[in-house]
Parts: C-alpha cells; structure tokens; sequence
C-alpha cells in the first residue's frame, strides 16, 4: 500500500446542517467530524465555568468500545487546551467523529465486527477535528496539527516512519502519536510499544518537523528551505491553505 | 477583488502595523479577536482581518452558523413557555432560552399585555448577552416607548434559515454595495425595470440567522425564500442573483 | 440532551397552507424527490446517499464466525443503524429515540426479511462455521427521509461489497487474504427500495414523498412503501396517525413502484460506474480471469 506517500486532502464545510464540519483523508485514513456548539448542556455535562467539550468518536463498522472511549477521553483533554473553553460556561461543544475508511492490511482478515482501532489513526481524528472547529467558527487558542511515526528496528539500525500503514504498525518496536499548537507548543504525546529515551526524541524531532515547519516568509527562502526539508507533508501549511480555500469561498462577496 | 486579502487563523501573531492606532478614540475590537494583557492582540477564528482606522476598530470577518447572542442585535426568536412575567423564546436549536419580559413591549402594562401562544415568532432586540446568564429581549425601544417595528410577527409567512454571514449582509444599510445582496430588491423592484420581480411581500430579518418573509400569496413567500437560500447556499454574485431571480420569478407565472 | 426544535406556529400553518396550493417550500412537486446522489468508497462495500440535504453512509462487512443453533445452515446477517450525535444534537448515543427504532425495524423488514441477501451462501461448513454480514448505516446529516436514504445505501453498499474468497480442501477451511485471492461478491437475490409518503391536511388528503425535516414535523400520517423493481411488495408500514383512503393508498403504491424502478437503474448505473473505474484498461479483469483458470 502507497497511502503513506499521499498528501493530505480536506475538505470543510461538507455537512449542510451541522454548525461546522470536514472531511479529512490522509494515508488511507478518512474521517468526516461534525461540531454542533456551543449548545445547551445536560445537567451532568454542565460546568459552571467553562464549556464541556463532548467527542464522539465512531468506527466505520461495528459498536464503539473500550478503545473507542480511550481515544476519545484522549481527544477531549487535547481539544479542551486549545478551545477558549472559558467563553462559554454552562454549555457543551458536541464533537463526532465518524471514521469512513482506514487502510486495510491486505495480509490479514481483520475482525470487523469487533472494531478495534488502530493507533495510527489518532493524528487523522485530531486534523478533522480542528478542522471542523475552525469550521464552526469555535473560539479558540491556537490552532494543531498532529502526526503518528513509527520506529522500526532492522538489523541493529532504527528507522523512523512516518504515517505507517497498518503492516508497518504491526512490525515496528514503537508507534508515537504527537501533537503541537500553533505556538509550536507540545500538545499531545502517546506512545506504544517497546522504546528507548533515544528513540522517542528522534520520533519527537520528526514529529516536530512535520508539525511546525514555520511559515516560508518569502519565496527566495521557501526554494532554499525546499531542499533541507525531510520527507512528509507540511502539515501546518496544509491547514492553512485548507482554511484559507473556506474563508476565501465564504466572503466571495467581500 | 483589489486587494490582498489578509486571512488570519487562531493564535496567529498579528504584524503589529496593521493595528490602527487614533489620536483620541480608544481602540475597538470587534468579534474574533481578544486581548492578552498587556498588549497582544489575537485572532480566536479563521478568517479575514478587517481594520478601519478612521474609527479605529478592527475584526475578523467570517461566517458561521450559530448564533451567539450580543447586545443590541435584532434576531427572530420563537416562544416556547410563558412564565407569569415573562415569555421564553429560543433563538436557535438546542441552546438554552432567551427571556422577553410581557412588559417589554409597546404600551404594555400589568393589565394590557400581548398575549403570545407557543410557536409565535417575535421580532426582538437583544437586551442582556452575558456568558453566564441566559439572554433577555425586549420588543420596545427603551428610549422613546415605541416598537419600531419590533414585535410579534403575525399574519401569512414563513421563516427561512440562513447563515449568520447572509443575514448579517441583508442587515447593512446598504445592503447591495456593502453586502453584495440584490435579491430582495430585485424582487420587489417595478416589473420590466431591470429584471425586477414585481412582487409583493415583506422581510424581517434576524442576526441569529432567521428570514421571515410575509404575504398574502403562498408562491411569493416561497420564491422570495428560495431566492434567498439559494442565494445563500451557492454564494450567488449579483449576477447570479438576477439570474437566479429571472428563473423564479418566471416559474411563478 | 436538548430536546429538537419544534417549528414555529407561522412555519407549520404556512407548510399546511402551501401544501394545499400544491406548493413545497424547496420549489419541488409533491412527489418529486430531491436530487439524489450515490457514490462508492475506495473500499468494498461503502456507499453514500444524498438526498438534498440528507446524506446516509453505509459501510458493509463480513466476517467468519459461529452460526446460530437452531439454524446451522444459514449465515448470519445483520443491520445496525445507531443514530449518533452529528445527525442532530437531540440523539444520544447508547439511548435510541423512536426514530432510531423506526429506522432500524423497517430496514430489517425491508432487506432482511424479503431475503435479499441469500444467508443460506454464507454457510462454509454447517453448524460450525458461517459468515456474518453487517451493515453499518451512519446518519451524517438528518433534513428528513432518513428511511429512503437509509434504505438505499444499505442496498447499494451490499451490492458493492465483497467478501474474501474461500475453499474447502479436505474439511480445512481457507479464507484467502485479499493479496492472494480477489474477494468475491454476495449472492444477491434482488433489490428492495423504500418509498416513505407524508401525508397532509385533516383527512390526510395530500400525499406527498421524500419529505425534509420541517415537513415530517408537521405530517398528520406517514405510509412506507418497501418494494423491488419488479413491483413485487416486500411490506407496507403505516405506524399511526390519521386514517388514509385505501384508493389512495393504492394510487400512492402505483408511483412508488416507478420511482423504485428509478433507484433501481441509478444503483445498477452506479454499479457499472465503479466496476468500470476499479479496472482501468482492463488489465486486472485480465489478469484474475488468467488465474481463474
């Protein structure tokens, strides 16, 4: 599978009667996030200070479960850094997430019905769903971006890889998850498997370079920076431009 | 589009010489952005920066779909319950009600009220927005006791949902140049005259993203509330506009 | 949760008033359907409905598993419908609404009990071992006739999916990974498609399909309408609300009939599409027929 080298594609605003939506797929992830906020709060979700921040997430087939709950406790604490959770107290900010499609591994008959998801697909759940919140216009601190790397160990050599494909996953040592604000600030860190300390700051580092490549202020440097660059997309960018294709579209009469 | 448009996301850092700076007037922040003591300025949506140095304001143009009340705004609320001195309205699906005082309408008292069943529609201004209390409405201009035009909306008609970004633009005053909105005009404007419709009907428009379009004739209030949604919904230029309006109007007859 | 919105007086009475004129809110004639989309996902069995602004995605799958006691030569086969949070606030998850049970008992009586799915092909070895087809159905956005657009994407995403490929050699069961085998289609008897009617007014005397959201809120009655393109009624369901002349109930079947024979060729279209799409030059057709042999 050549999902790994595909670059990221999104699109905003696709559900008609949610407050805001996207769809987001990259590396045979697909995932469409609704976010209906700030809404009225059931009494047990209510705060008197500050807006609850409710995340659903949804397998593709079969019934969400203890993984499914995990992901998303994950997901709540990470999004409610970001959100101007404070600006609405008493209310709740309804996340969905319903995953469409996840790379298959073609050597192996997966259990559907017993959905289990995979790891790798974390960094997709938290694109759509900051994708979806700058859709529905949320107050917010700061914008993320995420991304999932690999470290594979052959022959006393460790490799990184970056969106591993489920066959990588299940091979390498370790799988890290990371997420970092627009601020360049380290938002969310997990990690699976065996690893070394070593081994964590260069996954780190990787993350890090795909994550918060700052902005080329001018087209001279942006051909030098061109060549340094290491492989994988330019995640921040790609948010950007996704955000300024929907602003552009939604003041076409400015 | 003559210039560059300057699109901001959350927590960007914004270059300090695009913040007006007046002599006298204090410097007004409008929706999307706040303050950080002491000094930073920063955008808490995506979308394009305006400034105005002339009143030295600035905000952060966008579009939304839910409605977050502020004061002073007209928005098209629904009763819900009527409480002994006070109606509950909602202004938008599955947020907490707005209350509108049954003293705050023209020559209300303790005796003469208007009575208001649930389901009717108001036409209301917003009073009291704060984050931590439910809205309040009033339908009576406190300064000079008179409804100016607020109140409850009876007669035919019908309410069309749009986006915030649209009814905000069939608010401006000048709706057309500013807002780049023509289709009510057209579709009033003298039949012959420059595409217009010819038709017969009235508009309330709300902030909270609510058209009430009334008249006596059932096709009018669809085709004006067509117009307006799919205005809206395909992000019809002016041009587009009259076309879309030719087409309706020529479905009518 | 929130409880949903209830339209307003003026919406309802107008939605009535117009009605009576023969007029819909969306410009439509009552029983003209909104602009109907289907597409397929990059994998097997995933298939996405528009109507409007409703939108339906089914998602099929399979797997090998135990086959009931009391019926061990027959498969196992399954719907699951859970209406979640981003069709509308007022769904919680884990507590189904009555729309939600609705929605699930008329897809069932429609798809699996007209045995359009053969769950006697999906027994591998009787009483032990058999295949259990699922089909989840998400709700990504709720403007009203869920049932049709559910009900068309179920049809679409099991007539789009397929399952690994299997033998028996000497009582071993293999079931082939998609790297070494092509993965094979259902056994697929035939299509039913749901056609939902509103009714209108004090004797429900205007009929009228595929209703939005603000429509179903005000309808005295609804009748559904499950049948395949050779007018074959797989069932009827008019759960409540007012009385409906038989005549008319005829009349109304009569127009679902032409309007399944339309889903019929926009599925079957849809179909060749895909197929046409997957196989670019004809060189896998090419290759799986080599090793067919």
């Amino acid at each position: 599978m050549t999902a790994a080298t595909t670059t990221p594609e999104a699109a905003v605003g696709v559900l008609p009667r949610a407050d805001g939506s996207a769809k987001y797929s990259h590396a045979g992830y697909t995932v469409t996030a609704s976010v209906n906020g700030p809404i009225e709060a059931q009494r047990r979700d209510e705060h008197a200070y500050e807006a609850h921040v409710d995340v659903t997430v949804r397998p593709a087939a079969g019934v969400g479960a203890t993984r499914e709950r995990h992901l998303e406790s994950i997901l709540q604490s990470s999004l409610s850094q970001i959100i101007l959770v404070k600006n609405f107290p008493r209310s709740v900010i309804q996340i969905v997430l319903q995953i469409e499609d996840s790379p298959e591994n073609d050597y192996v008959n997966t259990k559907l019905v017993q959905a289990s998801l995979n790891f790798a697909i974390m960094p997709a759940l938290i694109q759509t769903a900051v994708l979806a919140l700058l859709s529905a216009a949320v107050p917010m601190r700061a914008t993320a971006t995420a991304t999932a790397v690999a470290t594979v160990r052959q022959g006393g050599a460790t490799k990184t890889i970056v969106d591993p494909s489920p066959r990588e996953v299940e091979t390498a040592q370790s799988v890290h998850v990371f997420a970092f604000t627009s601020h360049d600030e380290l938002l969310l860190a997990e990690s699976e498997g065996d690893f070394t300390v070593k081994e964590w700051d260069d996954s780190y580092e990787t993350a890090k370079a795909i994550c918060c490549r700052p902005e080329p202020t001018k087209e001279g440097i942006a051909m030098v920076l061109d060549d340094e660059t290491t492989a994988g997309p330019d995640m921040r960018h790609f948010l950007r431009l996704a955000m300024e294709t929907k602003v552009a579209s939604d003041l076409y009469w400015k | 589009m003559e210039t560059e448009r300057l699109i901001v996301l959350p927590g960007e850092t914004i270059d300090p010489s695009l913040i007006p700076s007046h002599q006298k007037l204090p410097l007004r922040l409008g929706p999307g952005l706040r303050h950080i003591p002491p000094s930073d300025i920063v955008p808490t949506v995506a979308g394009q920066l305006i400034t105005n140095p002339a009143r030295n304001s600035m905000w952060i143009e966008y579009n939304s779909q839910r409605y977050i009340p502020s004061t002073s705004d007209l928005i098209l609320a629904t009763v819900t319950r009527a409480t002994p001195d006070a109606y509950l309205c909602t202004l938008s699906p599955y947020t907490p009600p707005a209350t509108l005082p049954t003293l705050s309408f023209e020559g209300a008292t303790k005796k003469t009220r208007p009575i208001l069943t649930p389901g009717a529609l108001v036409y209301a201004r917003v009073t009291l927005a704060n984050r931590h209390m439910d809205p309040e409405l009033e339908c009576v201009s406190a300064a000079t006791g008179k409804a100016e035009g607020l109140g409850p909306l009876a007669g035919p008609g019908c309410v069309f949902d749009v986006s915030l970004g649209f009814a905000r633009r069939l608010l401006m005053a000048r709706s057309r140049e500013e807002g780049g909105v023509g289709v009510l005009e057209m579709l009033g404007g003298e039949e012959g005259a420059a595409g217009g419709g010819g038709l017969a009907f009235e508009t309330a428009v709300g902030r909270n993203g609510r058209v009430w379009v009334g008249s006596e004739s059932a096709r009018t209030v669809v085709v004006v509330g067509r117009a307006l949604q799919e205005t809206d919904r395909a992000g019809l230029g002016i041009e587009g506009q009259r076309k879309l309006v030719k087409r309706l109007v020529r479905e009518v007859r | 949760m929130p409880r949903e919105a209830e339209p307003s007086l003026s919406e309802r009475q107008f939605v009535l008033q117009a009605l009576q004129e023969n007029l819909r809110l969306d410009g439509r004639e009552l029983d003209q359907y909104r602009p109907l989309e289907l597409s397929f996902g990059d994998q097997y069995g995933v298939a996405d409905v528009t109507f409007g602004r409703t939108r339906v995605l089914a998602k099929a799958s399979a797997e090998v598993t135990v086959p009931y006691a009391d019926r061990p030569l027959d498969g196992i086969f399954n719907i699951a419908t859970e209406l979640s949070p981003m069709a509308s606030p007022a769904f919680e998850v884990n507590r189904p609404t009555e729309t939600e049970i609705l929605l699930s008992r008329l897809l069932e009586k429609t798809v699996r009990r007209s045995g359009a799915l053969d769950t006697e092909s999906l027994c591998l070895v009787a009483g032990q071992k058999c295949w259990s087809v699922r089909v989840d159905v998400h709700v990504l956005s709720h403007d009203g006739n869920l049932i049709d657009a559910a009900c068309l994407a179920v049809v679409a995403a099991l007539r789009h999916f397929r399952k690994p490929d299997t033998s028996i050699e000497g009582g071993v069961l293999t079931v082939y990974t998609a790297a070494e085998r092509e993965a094979v289609p259902l056994s697929w008897l035939h299509s039913p498609f749901c056609v939902t009617w509103s009714f209108f007014g004090d004797e429900g005397e205007t009929a009228v399909l595929d209703a939005t959201r603000l429509e179903e809120q005000v309808r005295v009655a609804s009748c559904t309408v499950s049948l395949n393109k050779h007018g074959e009624i797989c069932q009827i369901a008019k759960l409540g609300g007012v009385p409906v002349d038989a005549v008319a109930l005829l009349q109304c079947t009569a127009v679902a009939l032409t309007k399944v024979k339309e889903f019929s060729e926009l599925v079957d279209k849809k179909l060749a599409e895909d197929v046409k799409k997957r196989d670019k030059g004809g060189f896998m057709a090419e290759l799986s027929a080599e090793n067919e042999r």
